[in-house]
């Protein structure tokens, strides 16, 4: 039995050199978020935490439609969103990975530019673009097309959905065109050679082996934008609002215990969603082709 | 085999560039039914290229092909009755073997029963039954193989192509194939072309085999024939081993040519040539012998030197003797008459019928 107390010492300086980033991570992350769930157990009290234990806050939540239509509004824009992005991401992806290599890459540099650009610049071109003196209502008018502005294209659900797909298209085009540029030409080949067709050959081989890239999608588009909250409360207005917006106005009005139960609302359907996906795709999505 | 009458596939002329290079030049070909002609070539030879306009995958800039006289030049792959097992296989990732194998017939319409039978029957013949319900991904090198030539076989092609299938695999199992392959081509009976660089695989599978390099179709037949007689320096070579010797001829009297290579005196059949005509003479090492003894008789080329390197290779030693003029050549013989030492002299020699003169 000499081995096992050299390994037993290796595991201790294992333990040791992982033991202050561990210590961080465990204090930075799950106490705060340990405190944040203790905290939306408590009895709703503006401006200070009164430690007790109450279902009060969770009770509301799910009772009051006030709360109940944010969280769905939150879902239907996201939801949209992803879907809008895979229906406009996918075929430039396509485009690009079909194109000459060379051409392809300078393209992907043009896409990505924008993400470049200031946030709350980009949003307030889109204001200019879509606000009721802006761009679009302008030329409208001007055409005699309408006669008054639209409203429902800024300040709205209509806006938050727009401004979503314009901050994430390039982050559904590259895993898309990575993951199509991926898949060897000789499966096309072979899948001609055996007698498919072009549509044949989209449906049978290239649909199902992007199914990597839209696992890809769902997880750094879909699960984070359900937290969104810059966007809707600058131009969601009303009928744009989300989730992130709500828990927003409750902790900007110290409303802590009511703003910590909506969180953790947030963070539970975000977990349990991401757990949703892995179980529909598998992990080998993940990392396989 | 009936031969002219049977030709299943005609290649006229066929020429394709790419960019500024010309991949094939000129290629004219007959394929007869039921034969496994091997495309033998160095990469960048064209023989691939050759092949991928055989199944559609590239078209020619010109020259015609003829499909049992049918002119197929502009068919799309899917509407020839050829199909292509791809270097790397390129089998479905995202498909189990049955579904792979299916693809053709599914794409087709085939009723569900009549592929689930003919599956059955393809991948029996290929021996890989068991498998039919696994990932492709999760199989081995060889079974992936299988599966690659089951996946063809089942639509029962006319002329099943082979673009370097067994490349990725190891020595050993690709030796295994080799004789699998040959079974399968027998049971089948199809006619098959398969393109490899690898000369062993080729003198091992074919029946014929086409000698390719730098975009032509420099020599087609019978592998005996083309390993005896290659019709150029670049077919001897590539084609097994053998000792080239570049030879300024003298003399020409009955039917026998006679000229000099770094001294010694060599003599071949003349094969219409001139004096002071410079040629190239290939010996292959097997037609070479070596004795302590100068052979008696008239119709030996004989060379003297010393045993330089003795190579044992199992069942037969490669001796590389250092001749009186400097260079070295290689001689094979059966380990069982390898009876000479590094340093000992000997008599180099070869009946002159066994040198092939080749004039480039």
């Amino acid at each position: 039995m000499r081995r096992p107390t050299g390994e037993s010492l290796q595991r201790l300086r294992i333990f040791l050199s992982n033991l202050p980033a561990s210590a961080y991570i465990f204090i930075m992350f799950y106490v705060s978020i340990g405190i944040l769930i203790a905290i939306s157990f408590t009895v709703p009290r503006k401006y200070i935490v009164e430690w007790s234990f109450t279902l009060e806050n969770y009770v509301r939540i799910f009772t009051d439609p006030r709360f109940l239509s944010p969280i769905l509004n939150t879902f239907l824009i996201v939801t949209v969103a992803t879907i809008l992005l895979i229906i406009v991401g996918f075929p430039i992806a396509y485009y690009l990975a079909r194109v000459n290599p060379n051409l392809g890459i300078k393209l992907i540099f043009f896409l990505i530019i924008p993400v470049e650009v200031n946030y709350l610049i980009r949003v307030y071109a889109w204001r200019n673009i879509l606000g009721e003196n802006g761009f679009l209502n302008s030329l409208l008018l001007s055409l005699g097309v309408i006669d008054k502005p639209l409203t429902f294209l800024f300040y709205s659900w209509f806006a938050v959905v727009i401004v979503l797909i314009h901050e994430w298209l390039p982050y559904v085009v590259i895993p898309f065109y990575v993951n199509l540029v991926g898949i060897p030409r000789q499966l096309y080949e072979a899948a001609m050679d055996l007698g498919a067709n072009r549509w044949q050959i989209f449906r049978s081989i290239t649909l199902p082996l992007v199914k990597p890239a839209v696992l890809t999608v769902l997880f750094i588009v879909f699960i984070p934008s359900l937290g969104e909250f810059a966007i809707p409360s600058l131009v969601g207005g009303e009928s744009g609002i989300m989730l992130g917006v709500l828990i927003d106005r409750y902790l900007s009005d110290f409303r802590l215990a009511f703003g910590a139960a909506l969180s953790f609302i947030l963070l539970l359907v975000t977990m349990g969603l991401s757990i949703l996906m892995i179980k529909i795709f598998g992990y080998e999505a993940l990392y396989q082709r | 085999m009936a031969k002219s009458a049977d030709v299943i596939l005609r290649v006229d002329r066929v020429s394709k560039r790419f960019g500024e290079t010309w991949a094939l030049r000129d290629v004219s070909l007959d394929v007869y039914r039921g034969e496994l002609l091997v495309l033998l070539g160095p990469s960048g030879s064209g023989k691939s290229t050759l092949l991928r306009i055989i199944a559609g995958l590239e078209t020619a800039t010109s020259g015609r092909l003829y499909m049992d006289g049918v002119d197929i030049t502009d068919l799309p792959p899917y509407k020839r009755d050829t199909s292509m097992v791809f270097q790397h296989l390129a089998l479905f990732p995202h498909m189990t073997v049955y579904e792979n194998v299916a693809y053709g017939l599914k794409i087709r319409g085939v009723p569900k029963e009549e592929i689930d039978r003919r599956v059955d029957e393809v991948l029996s013949l290929v021996r890989i039954r068991e498998l039919r319900d696994r990932k492709v991904t999760k199989l081995s090198g060889g079974q992936q193989q299988r599966v690659a030539i089951a996946r063809s076989l089942i639509l029962r092609p006319k002329i099943l192509l082979l673009d370097e299938p067994l490349g990725a695999l190891d020595l050993k199992l690709r030796k295994e194939l080799h004789i699998e392959l040959k079974r399968l081509h027998e049971e089948v009976g199809n006619t098959w072309i398969f393109v490899t660089h690898d000369q062993e695989e080729a003198l091992t599978l074919a029946d014929r085999i086409g000698v390719m390099n730098e975009g032509r179709l420099i020599q087609v037949g019978e592998k005996w024939d083309v390993y005896d007689y290659p019709k150029t320096r670049f077919v001897a070579e590539f084609i097994g081993e053998t000792n080239m010797f570049t030879v300024s001829i003298d003399d020409i009297s009955g039917g026998v040519a006679t000229g000099s290579w770094k001294g010694f005196r060599v003599s071949f059949k003349d094969g219409g040539f001139r004096p002071g005509e410079t040629i190239y003479l290939s010996v292959r090492p097997e037609n070479l012998h070596i004795s302590k003894e100068p052979p008696r008789g008239e119709e030996y080329n004989v060379f003297h030197g010393v045993v330089d390197v003795e190579v044992f290779r199992g069942s037969y030693v490669i001796y590389h003797i250092r001749l009186d003029n400097g260079e070295v050549i290689r001689v094979t013989v059966l380990s069982k008459d390898a009876e000479f030492d590094p340093g000992d002299r000997v008599y180099v020699y070869w009946r002159f019928d066994k040198g092939v003169p080749l004039r480039e």
